[in-house]
């Protein structure tokens, strides 16, 4: 094992070293290498390294104490910051002050409330859960931060001691805001390092995330315990986004899109340890700074640089050992109880589903406020984009619903599927090319599984996150990939049949048709062989291979499905805009908006997808509402809601792990006269309801009967001694 | 479920809560109607004003507004009548007859009623990226429109504004596209950063189902499509030819004047850097064509490296080493205020003699958070347009307008740029009211009307443009220096003017997409 994880480190830095080298060779600037360029730039980058190192300690705090990967920790950088704003430079409080309120009293406040009302409940949540409910917390932070302070107000914040000099040091100088963020960077460390390594508290806070009960049990307060690290980890983040502040340009955009580079960082610690984040983030900093100085990608690569990261992060990602099979703890909480739809219960479903679009399509659908006549431009507009968001959305399905791969780029796949139409169609719209393009994309979707076939849960996600990031600022920007134009449209309306779509009306239809034809498809697919092997893996990798499932086979042929699926529904994507913006489109933001509505939906139910039409429903309502005039109020609050909505819904998962179409379904099912079996289903669901909070193990107070009844359960001994009626009637 | 429910209904109520109750800081700057009522009156002088400015000579102004009577003509756009120019309806051969009680008017076109005429503005503004980014535009066309209401209208009719926010999406672009179709007569101020399909805009049908498209009075035309779109006329001219395949050589045009002035009064050896926005390759292909423009008139570049929206400050160390090296005495930024200010403020803090160097911005770094969050930092910086600056309401009657509408003291460019869409549009159916009566406006009749349209300058407060031709930049300028933590007016000295030499304005053609070097 040993030796296998040195090979691959060797390996990956050889490889690293190698391309590194050709790059440098091909893309020299032909800047002269002089000391002071050098020490310039060496300086530069540690003070980069430094602000993202912030970041990154607190990742690995959370982390390495909760077991929860913080997606949210660049929002709640971003909140820290505009805060401070608010109170520095907006209500002229002293910066001291305004420094000491945010990080040490907003800061720990806004982490223990995150802790206590969201983040306890994710611990015996599915990974994919925690995972979709962190990343909501950050588009909705972000949103809501651009919600009070209105970007169209400019905003900046100064640097500490901005008019003070700075140190001298050779050739160059070093400001002393930026000495003040090298130094807190290491002091933050180190003092981390000793508050996790040699202290009770710190002890006690590793030992949680390691056996929460088994810790309670010898003395450690584990809700205390979590609390603290979500304090600790917030007031980082807030710091973090204080002192980079005035180094960038100030919205939350910018601010936050720096996580990406501690998200590297982090993992250069293998998330756990705090001195090697800190020479990550260091060493990401010299990187970046020393190829900003000696090397030009030109115009076609001009966001290169800006890569840097998210491919280290994949290479981290890649060569890290990875973390034990905890088969218990995935078997528990990834307990199937839902019935597989049928056959023709799936006929029956999808040809509704497509009544109700011909119904929409054709204007017959109406609401009393909305006019039928306005469904011919705007509304179908919207429901097409809708509609091809929700193609790409069901190529979720098979991954992360069914096998458990989660996958945060979807929009690299299908922009990459849109690439290969532009190539193989060119402006000729012919829609017998779609296939093909289905076909070429699916070994893409393996390529990338070749790396994921050893990675799982929260490295996947990163390594997905990587690979869209890197897409998107190296791939997609390439003049050849997605040449500019002048005129029309990149992509032509696509002809099918001798029929040329370019009218919405038929295009949707068309769209529906396809959505409806995947959807039954994966229903036919989730009860086939290959379905049953996709969720047993994702029940239990080790399990699954102990029964003899090729795991690593089986995932590459899921995400080969799921790329392809991707990659056609592309096409469509891509038709519908007509022209694609690799500034723009490809953005990670935009795919997390994919991946947590559909998650939110319910990712396990391929009908899913159509939830997508959230934001362009509430956006098309709004529009109505404007033109019946006096409902000001409703059109601000479904305004407000098309901007706090996915975040809102993602972190709503905590309570819903399942997603809504999936309870929607539940609750439906059992006035279905064929469905005797569905309220014997919701009443095995109910008996399974969350047990009692167990708190402090009786630390605090004496166990109450409901607490060692609960223990008993927990530990399997209640059903063996107490019948199901003593457990009620316990309870009562 | 039920926890589910209550959780989204607290968050949802906490998140709308303190949005209303952080909007206080934002109001001041980013909302809402102009407060102050329009206070202009019309009188009968300004007919013959009208009469000079709109006839059958203005090809002649034209021509005549390029050479070097232009101060003289200036002068006179801006006399006291010109105020009254831009108050519509009456201008006919006969001044005393009010046209509007003659005339039974009809609902002539798609968005034009008996009494109401429907504009569209279109703008992004709210976003997961930049809430309320563009949200001046919008104010920018509500403020033109509350004016011009207050004076009577236009085309015997009252302007109805329907507001689109195009959220800075391609999809939410097109929807305002397919809006304006349906509902409007024309756009106007449109500030989308990706309109890149407009065939919903230059396909509409009108009234008569012939697909002639909705005339697009915008400010900012940023894809190559809506640039090159036969039914838009921006107020920020596109300085590029038309129509272009999107790869390949492209005729462009650019402004150097300001550049050509420091040479010639300032510094003729002028070697320096040029930053080159690389965040977008619509940022690099737009801009590579003025750097190579200054290289024409004999700027010499040291180096034109990319810059990134998402540097940070520490990032702008390596272009000060870069001018140390060649001993640049010029940097120019193509970028945003923001870009200069960390260029300037790494300067500081890097201890960088910039004593002699002259450093450069364009319209971008007009704004008053350059000056309070740049401070002295940014003293001494060149900043170029192509208007009258704000604090010449003495000079310009169009100008001293908007400042009274707008109700801010130093109000965006976008709103500028969008109310000046608001003055093109009113000078065309002037035009066509002149002509025809108030029923003739129709779309068909307002895109001939623009197409033709030899001479716009804002009622003298913008550089002059010729909507004839599809590729005419702007050739006015006028300098700004950063002195004493306000913008001084350098040249053309006099207030009120702008400098139109046509030597202004150099052509290259060239593959920019492939000339950044960086």
């Amino acid at each position: 094992m040993t030796f296998g994880l040195r090979r691959s480190v060797v390996v990956t830095a050889v490889v690293a070293v190698a391309i590194a080298t050709v790059i440098a060779v091909f893309t020299w600037a032909g800047t002269p290498v002089t000391a002071k360029t050098f020490l310039n730039a060496t300086y530069i980058g540690l003070t980069l390294g430094a602000l993202w190192a912030m970041y990154a300690t607190g990742l690995v705090v959370v982390y390495t104490t909760t077991g929860v990967f913080n997606f949210a920790q660049g929002a709640i950088g971003v909140f820290g910051a505009f805060f401070y704003w608010e109170l520095q430079m907006n209500r002229g409080w002293h910066p001291i002050l305004a420094l000491f309120v945010v990080v040490f009293l907003f800061a720990p406040l806004l982490g223990i409330c995150l802790d206590v009302l969201v983040m306890r409940r994710l611990r015996t949540a599915p990974l994919v859960v925690q995972l979709m409910v962190t990343v909501g917390m950050m588009v909705f932070l972000i949103s809501l931060v651009g919600t009070i302070w209105n970007a169209n107000t400019p905003r900046w914040v100064n640097a500490f001691f901005k008019d003070s000099g700075g140190i001298d040091l050779g050739p160059a100088q070093l400001t002393w805001h930026r000495f003040i963020v090298f130094v807190t960077a290491v002091v933050v460390a180190v003092i981390l390092r000793f508050l996790l390594y040699k202290t009770r508290i710190g002890t006690a806070m590793r030992a949680v995330v390691d056996n929460r009960e088994l810790a309670a049990l010898n003395g450690a307060r584990p809700n205390m315990v979590s609390s603290l690290a979500w304090a600790i980890g917030s007031m980082l983040g807030a710091l973090g986004g204080i002192l980079i502040a005035s180094e960038l340009e100030f919205n939350p955009s910018n601010l936050n899109d720096i996580v990406i580079i501690a998200f590297a960082a982090a993992a250069f610690g293998a998330l756990r340890n705090l001195p090697l984040a800190v020479v990550g983030a260091l060493l990401l900093g010299l990187l970046r700074q020393h190829t900003e100085t000696w090397l030009n990608f030109g115009t076609n690569f001009s966001k290169a640089h800006l890569g840097i990261a998210p491919l280290l992060l994949f290479a981290v990602v890649v060569a890290l050992p990875q973390a034990r099979l905890e088969v218990g703890r995935v078997v528990s909480n990834l307990r199937r109880r839902e019935r597989y739809t049928n056959w023709w219960e799936g006929l029956i479903g999808c040809g509704a589903l497509m009544l109700c679009a011909v119904m929409f399509s054709g204007g017959w659908l109406n609401f009393g406020i909305w006019d039928p006549e306005a469904w011919g431009g705007p509304a179908l507009n919207s429901a097409n984009a809708a509609m091809a968001l929700a193609l790409i959305g069901l190529s979720l399905v098979p991954l992360i619903g069914w096998a458990g791969q989660v996958n945060f780029a979807p929009l690299a796949f299908a922009g990459f599927g849109a690439f290969v139409y532009l190539k193989l169609a060119g402006d000729t719209g012919n829609g017998y090319w779609i296939p093909l393009v289905g076909l070429i994309c699916a070994p893409l979707g393996a390529l990338v599984a070749l790396p994921a076939a050893r990675l799982r849960g929260l490295y996947l996600a990163l390594m997905s996150m990587a690979f869209a990031q890197g897409m998107a600022l190296i791939f997609f920007p390439h003049e050849w990939v997605i040449p500019r134009i002048g005129v029309g449209r990149q992509f032509s309306h696509i002809e099918l049949f001798g029929i040329t779509f370019d009218d919405r009306r038929g295009y949707f239809l068309l769209m529906m048709s396809v959505f409806v034809i995947g959807v039954y498809g994966l229903v036919l697919l989730r009860n086939s062989r290959y379905g049953r092997r996709w969720m047993a893996m994702h029940g239990s990798q080790a399990a699954a291979a102990t029964v003899g499932i090729p795991v690593v086979q089986t995932k590459v042929v899921v995400y080969a499905v799921s790329a392809s699926l991707a990659g056609m529904a592309g096409v469509f994507w891509a038709t519908v805009a007509g022209n694609l913006s690799a500034g723009q489109d490809f953005d990670l933001l935009n795919g997390f908006q994919i991946v947590l509505l559909i998650a939110a939906a319910g990712v396990s139910i391929p009908m899913a997808g159509i939830f997508l039409v959230f934001t362009p429903l509430f956006t098309g309502l709004s529009h109505r509402l404007e033109d019946t005039g006096n409902v000001g109020f409703l059109v601000e609050i479904l305004d407000q809601l098309v901007v706090l909505g996915p975040g809102l819904l993602a972190i709503g998962m905590v309570f819903n792990p399942r997603g809504a179409i999936f309870e929607m379904g539940r609750g439906f099912s059992p006035i279905l006269p064929w469905r005797s079996d569905a309220r014997a289903e919701i009443a095995a669901e109910n008996a399974q309801k969350r047990e009692p909070e167990i708190g402090e193990l009786g630390l605090e107070r004496p166990f109450t009967p409901e607490e060692v009844i609960a223990i008993d359960r927990r530990l399997g001994i209640l059903d063996e001694v107490v019948p199901k009626e003593g457990y009620g009637a316990a309870r009562s | 479920m039920k926890h589910f429910r209550w959780v989204i209904c607290l968050l949802a109520v906490f998140a709308l809560v303190a949005a209303s109750c952080g909007g206080n800081d934002d109001d001041d700057s980013g909302s809402g109607a102009p407060d102050a009522a329009p206070t202009a009156v019309h009188d009968d002088s300004m007919d013959d004003d009208m009469d000079d400015s709109m006839d059958d000579d203005m090809d002649e102004e034209m021509d005549d507004s390029m050479d070097d009577d232009m101060d003289d003509e200036m002068d006179d756009s801006m006399d006291d009548d010109m105020d009254d120019s831009d108050a519509g309806p009456v201008a006919t051969e006969e001044p005393e007859v009010d046209p509007c009680a003659s005339v039974e008017l009809q609902a002539t076109d798609i968005g034009v009623s008996e009494d109401t005429i429907s504009i569209l503005v279109m703008a992004d503004v709210e976003n997961p990226f930049a809430p309320g980014l563009f949200q001046g535009a919008i104010d920018g066309v509500n403020a033109w429109a509350e004016r011009l209401n207050s004076e009577g209208g236009i085309a015997c009719r009252q302007i109805e504004v329907i507001e689109h926010d195009s959220k800075l999406t391609a999809i939410d672009a097109t929807n305002g596209f397919l809006v304006a179709c349906e509902r409007a007569f024309a756009m106007i101020g449109t500030t989308s950063l990706f309109a890149n399909d407009t065939s919903d805009l230059q396909t509409c049908p009108d009234a008569q189902g012939n697909d002639i498209g909705v005339p697009d009075f915008a400010y900012i035309t940023t894809e190559p499509t809506h640039q090159c779109s036969v039914v838009t006329f921006a107020t920020s001219r596109p300085n590029s030819e038309c129509p272009y395949e999107g790869t390949g050589p492209r005729v462009v045009q650019s402004q150097v004047g300001h550049a050509q002035w420091v040479l010639e009064n300032v510094e003729p050896d002028l070697h320096g850097l040029y930053l080159v926005p690389t965040d977008l390759a619509s940022t690099i292909t737009s801009t590579m064509p003025q750097v190579r423009s200054f290289q024409e008139i004999g700027v010499v570049i040291d180096a034109e490296p990319g810059v990134s929206g998402l540097a940070t400050q520490a990032e702008y160390g390596p272009y000060l080493q870069a001018m140390a090296e060649a001993n640049s005495n010029f940097a120019y930024t193509g970028s945003n205020d923001q870009s200069i200010i960390k260029w300037r403020s790494e300067a500081r803090a890097q201890g960088f003699d910039d004593e002699g160097v002259i450093w450069m911005c364009q319209l971008a770094c007009y704004t008053p958070t350059f000056l309070e969050q740049g401070g002295d930092t940014v003293e001494g910086t060149y900043v170029w347009l192509w208007f009258l600056p704000f604090d010449e309401v003495d000079q310009n009657q169009e100008l001293a307008d908007f400042m009274d509408s707008i109700g801010k003291e130093f109000p965006e460019a976008w709103a500028a740029g969008s109310w000046a869409g608001g003055v093109l549009f009113e000078q065309v159916v002037n035009e066509i009211v002149a002509e025809g009566g108030p029923n003739a406006i129709t779309r068909e009749a307002v895109l001939e009307g623009a197409r033709n349209l030899a001479s716009f300058d804002a009622n003298g407060w913008w550089s002059p443009a010729d909507y004839t031709t599809t590729q005419n930049i702007m050739p006015c300028f006028m300098l700004l220096q950063v002195q004493d933590g306000a913008f001084a007016r350098v040249h053309p000295q006099e207030r009120g003017e702008l400098d139109c030499d046509p030597d202004n304005v150099v052509e290259l053609t060239r593959d920019w997409a492939a000339e950044f070097g960086g």
